[in-house]
């Protein structure tokens, strides 16, 4: 009791300590940045190149594994059986095999995904290709019943699932995923719902390794994000700020170089003269440049409407736009100038080494990657020169349980580890179980509603209701007796007949699902758990008894349920 | 069904932890069923979007009336007919919809404190919320929420506690960042591992608990603090609840949360904070016309929820806990002045913050900067005249018995009680660290108890 009693303790001190420096740091910040500069805390987040670590102080880390297990479970949803030693095949070294990995995997178009496509044709999908015009038609302006209206919305919420646990391409979806909530749209919505397919078809994965300006462009004129954020309404005689806010705020620069209610004349100029940093009254200008930017209700397609256009000039981020242009050009103008802007390059680069690193990556991969992006801003594949500075940067391979698997890289990788079988279509009753449990768990596919998109840091991913929630779904997904079920985890199946001591299933089953060993200590509760007191050399009776192999499939929840599955 | 009382609980434990070896529930094993561990409780609901707080709580006479009829001739909230402004005082009445709350502020329940925020200059949403809930306007780097540095530095918090704060939702608040002890879950029926071969569960169980307390990572860390929460949860409240006094709750997750709150007041494990959301305040088109339509919806629902949370704690004897219970409610700003071309209104500034509590003095308090030429921020949004923190600190103090401003609310240091709770009045403790408090013992490291570190 006294010891329990002084962990709990120790915690609350650990805490306080931290957070203790923390405050004092942060004082001093307000403090001295407030009394030296105009907007000075703002220019000290640009410093620090966005959202520094937070949370917890460095503390004992899991060594980093090798670059296949680090590979596959940050720019991937996990390995597959097989795929560790195809990774492992690709070069000599792990600099070497990691590189040939991501120059395959940067040209998806290169990579034969015909398992992949034929789960994709099995599962019956219907809308994944079709054009905007024919999506509106058939799921808006017939008029149809509500699932036939949402159906482009179940369909990629089912075809993501799928693409994460067969596709080949998995860096590709790792980055659709990660454009999906940067550029967040919520899904379920009855206007965009009708339109999925084609917003995450052409839009996000035409783009995710290509253009940013393009991609850009297509999201100004989507209809899904031109309801989302209200552009579709905004005119002249009523402008609506919400879309040019956050295509400042979350889109380009970010909030880091955001200094609020500065007057323009205000903000200091950067190296190429321009403003470092938008303010409001930026916002407003380029509220006024988007107005007349709406899209037709009877077809879907984007429409400019120059009688709802506010002609007059206007200045951004010290640009002026003189009256009278031509049509699109002033929201043209804004386009170009956040999309080139050095905070724009600072902040996706950011976020990307946040998403493909850790939480604290070292600032000289985000120095590298903003280098690219602006050097590289006009090429087709600017995206994948970004990325591949990122996870070509020394650190990728030094960097190990900075973050945590959130429940959609839970769910996927425990399915593809133990391989899993959901046909992930709209009629399969376990797939449906399996979204009803998934969604539970805090990461609802394409369902944030805020335009910021769901988190990423490690920090809101570490309570209670991830992890329980995601824990009873990896135990449901092995908890197959007396269910007629063959889309779950079959666990004996898999079993090799060679493997019957408790020592041997422990290990077959540890290095199907991690690709790894896992730590002394975590393994020998996975062995004992199996042994039940009794020699783990010895057979286990698990051709004859029920209740032996419910332990196994048990023990086989509880490696997907440990530590070592979650790290990435 | 009774109420499990605490030492019955306790007892349970002990029973249960017997029969699993010490290895399932080893976090309840020192609790001292003789201490009273229960204390007050503090609700933070916070309204997601920016709430238009000026059709919340109306300007229904003189000069400001005239400037908000005119600044929404659509939008504004009417006086008179069905649809009218209920009156608080001679100057401001509350939306129709918050019905509810208007007749808890009518028995001297409900606090309302005019134009609150931040004194930062952000219409940002999401830069809003972190400087409001990591308490640091202005810093949104800070490592820990204000409510996890109240926990920190509370000196009236015994080790016994069973389930210190609860944060209802999907993802645990940002206010609660930091604070191991929270109970993140959306719902207690379903947060437990009642769930695959159940002949072997509870040996899964115990095998869990010794892997997450192999190492001392994060990771590991989140994996025990969840591994607690289930525990917790599972032997107190999985079954049914019935709200008492006749509260209905509003259907949807908001009302769901708030009675999940009251039943984890009413286990009485000491609980002391609980914080839930409700989004859907970013009304920048067709928020309603005169009253009714969609913003009257929301406030219908928040309205409906805090007055059923405050029916149903509000018992006598054993059961009435609204003599310890606060609520306060606020959103990231408020909303522009003027309602735009799509009947609806954008990002603003200042905004109401509502506290209901048994032991609020009722009534309009904070100062009214108006809403004429010259008075309006940035010439266009209400001006913030209290800094949230001046109504959080007074909670803190008043009600929560925690002075140590300095350590929750880093660089805050001019709060003055604005007089919306009864209780204590203690002198502010404006170091940052709590150095006068955590010399001795407690930085030396080898006390065993955290309520040996009061002084």
């Amino acid at each position: 009791m006294k010891t329990l009693e002084s962990n709990r303790t120790h915690n609350r001190r650990e805490l306080f300590d931290q957070a203790r420096n923390r405050a004092a740091r942060a004082i001093e910040e307000t403090t001295t940045d407030r009394m030296n500069q105009p907007g000075g805390e703002r220019a000290s987040h640009m410093r620090h190149g966005g959202r520094p670590s937070r949370g917890e102080s460095a503390k004992a880390l899991p060594a980093p594994p090798s670059a296949a297990i680090i590979a596959l479970n940050r720019l991937g949803f996990g390995p597959r059986p097989g795929q560790i030693a195809e990774f492992n095949a690709l070069g000599s070294t792990d600099a070497q095999r990691l590189q040939a990995w991501v120059d395959q995997q940067i040209d998806p178009a290169g990579i034969d995904d015909a398992t992949c496509d034929t789960r994709l044709a099995n599962a019956g999908y219907e809308t994944l290709n079709k054009s905007l015009a024919q999506l509106w038609a058939d799921h808006v302006a017939s008029s149809p019943q509500w699932n036939v209206r949402i159906q482009p919305y179940y369909e990629i919420e089912r075809a993501t699932l799928l693409r994460a646990v067969w596709s080949k391409r998995q860096l590709l979806e790792v980055l659709a995923d990660f454009w999906h909530n940067h550029f967040n749209v919520y899904g379920p919505d009855s206007w965009a719902a009708p339109v999925w397919s084609h917003w995450d078809r052409v839009v996000i994965r035409g783009n995710a390794l290509g253009n940013f300006r393009t991609m850009l462009g297509q999201v100004a004129q989507h209809p899904a994000m031109l309801y989302y954020l209200d552009n579709y309404t905004s005119s002249n005689a009523g402008p609506n700020e919400n879309w040019a806010r956050e295509l400042f705020e979350l889109h380009t620069l970010g909030a880091d170089h955001y200094m609020g209610v500065l007057r323009q004349n205000q903000v200091p100029t950067g190296p190429d003269g321009k403003p470092i940093a938008y303010v409001d009254d930026d916002v407003f200008e380029a509220t006024r440049c988007f107005t007349g930017w709406t899209f037709d209700f009877d077809t879907g397609l984007f429409e400019y409407r120059g009688d709802w256009h506010d002609h007059f000039q206007k200045t951004v981020l010290g640009v002026s736009i003189y009256a009278n242009q031509p049509a699109l050009s002033d929201g043209n103008v804004v386009l170009d100038e956040v999309a080139f802007h050095p905070g724009t390059a600072r902040h996706i680069s950011t976020k990307l080494a946040h998403r493909l690193i850790g939480d604290d990556p070292d600032p000289a991969v985000i120095d590298a990657a903003a280098a690219v992006f602006e050097a590289e801003a006009a090429a087709p594949d600017q995206l994948a020169q970004v990325v591949r500075t990122i996870v070509l940067h020394p650190s990728f391979l030094t960097t190990w349980g900075d973050k945590v698997k959130r429940p959609l890289e839970v769910v996927a990788s425990a399915l593809r580890a133990a391989d899993g079988r959901f046909s992930f279509s709209l009629a399969e009753d376990d797939t449906g179980t399996l979204l009803w449990r998934y969604d539970q768990a805090g990461q609802p596919l394409f369902a944030w509603r805020a335009p910021d998109g769901f988190p990423d840091h490690k920090d809101d991913w570490k309570s209670a209701t991830p992890r329980v929630m995601t824990w009873r779904i990896l135990n449901w997904l092995i908890d197959v007796r007396n269910h007629n079920d063959v889309h779950r985890l079959n666990v004996l199946g898999q079993t090799p007949t060679a493997a019957r001591t408790s020592n041997e299933l422990a290990d077959f089953w540890i290095n199907r699902i991690l690709g790894r060993p896992m730590p002394p200590a975590e393994r020998l509760e996975i062995v004992e758990f199996m042994a039940q007191g009794h020699n783990p050399d010895f057979d286990l009776p698990l051709d004859s008894d029920e209740d032996t192999r419910d332990r196994l499939r048990s023990m086989v929840g509880l490696i997907l349920m440990s530590p070592s599955f979650l790290w990435r | 069904m009774t109420r499990p009382t605490r030492r019955g609980f306790v007892a349970g434990c002990s029973a249960t932890i017997a029969g699993m070896a010490g290895a399932r529930f080893p976090s309840l094993a020192f609790a001292d069923p003789d201490v009273d561990i229960n204390h007050e409780v503090l609700v933070v609901v916070f309204l997601r979007g920016g709430m238009d707080g000026l059709n919340m709580v109306v300007p229904i006479s003189g000069a400001d009336r005239s400037t908000y009829v005119d600044a929404r001739p659509n939008i504004a909230v009417p006086l008179g007919g069905a649809d009218s402004a209920l009156p608080l005082n001679g100057q401001f009445g509350l939306h129709r919809a918050a019905q509810p709350l208007h007749e808890l502020y009518q028995s001297g329940k409900v606090a309302v404190v005019n134009a609150t925020g931040l004194d930062e200059a952000s219409r940002s949403h999401f830069d809003s919320m972190e400087f409001i809930e990591r308490g640091t306007p202005g810093v949104k780097t800070t490592g820990s929420g204000w409510l996890a540095r109240h926990f920190i530095s509370a000196e009236n918090l015994p080790p016994e506690i069973i389930m210190p704060s609860v944060s209802v939702g999907n993802l645990q608040a940002t206010s609660l960042l930091g604070d191991r002890n929270t109970i993140n879950m959306s719902s207690p029926g379903s947060f437990n591992l009642q769930i695959g071969p159940w002949e072997w569960r509870d040996a899964q169980r115990v095998a869990l608990r010794h892997m997450y307390a192999g190492d001392d990572t994060w990771l590991h860390a989140s994996g025990l603090q969840a591994l607690d929460a289930m525990d917790i949860v599972e032997l107190n409240a999985s079954g049914n609840y019935t709200p008492s006094n006749g509260a209905v709750y509003p259907s949807g997750s908001f009302g769901d949360g708030l009675q999940v709150i009251a039943q984890m007041t009413k286990l009485d494990l000491g609980l002391r904070v609980a914080t839930m959301d409700i989004g859907g305040w970013d009304t920048h088109v067709s928020q309603g016309d005169d009253g009714v339509g969609y913003f009257a919806g929301l406030m219908a629902t928040v309205s409906q929820g805090l007055a059923a949370l405050y029916t149903d704690l509000d018992g006598s004897g054993d059961e009435n806990y609204t003599d310890r219970l606060t609520m306060v409610v606020q959103s990231e700003f408020g909303r522009r002045l003027l309602e735009n071309a799509d009947r609806g209104t954008d990002h603003g500034h200042g905004n109401p913050m509502i506290v209901v509590s048994g032991n609020a003095i009722g009534g309009v308090h904070g100062s009214w900067p108006g809403l004429g030429p010259g008075q309006l921020f940035d010439d266009a949004d209400l001006a913030v005249t209290t800094d949230f923190r001046r109504v959080l600190s007074e909670i803190l103090i008043r009600r929560m018995g925690n002075h140590h401003l300095g350590y929750i609310f880093p660089g805050y240091e001019s709060y003055q009680p604005l007089g919306i709770v009864s209780g204590t009045d203690i002198p502010p403790d404006y170091s940052a660290g709590g150095d006068g408090l955590f010399a001795d013992d407690f930085e030396s490291g080898d006390t065993g108890n955290w309520s040996a570190a009061t002084p």
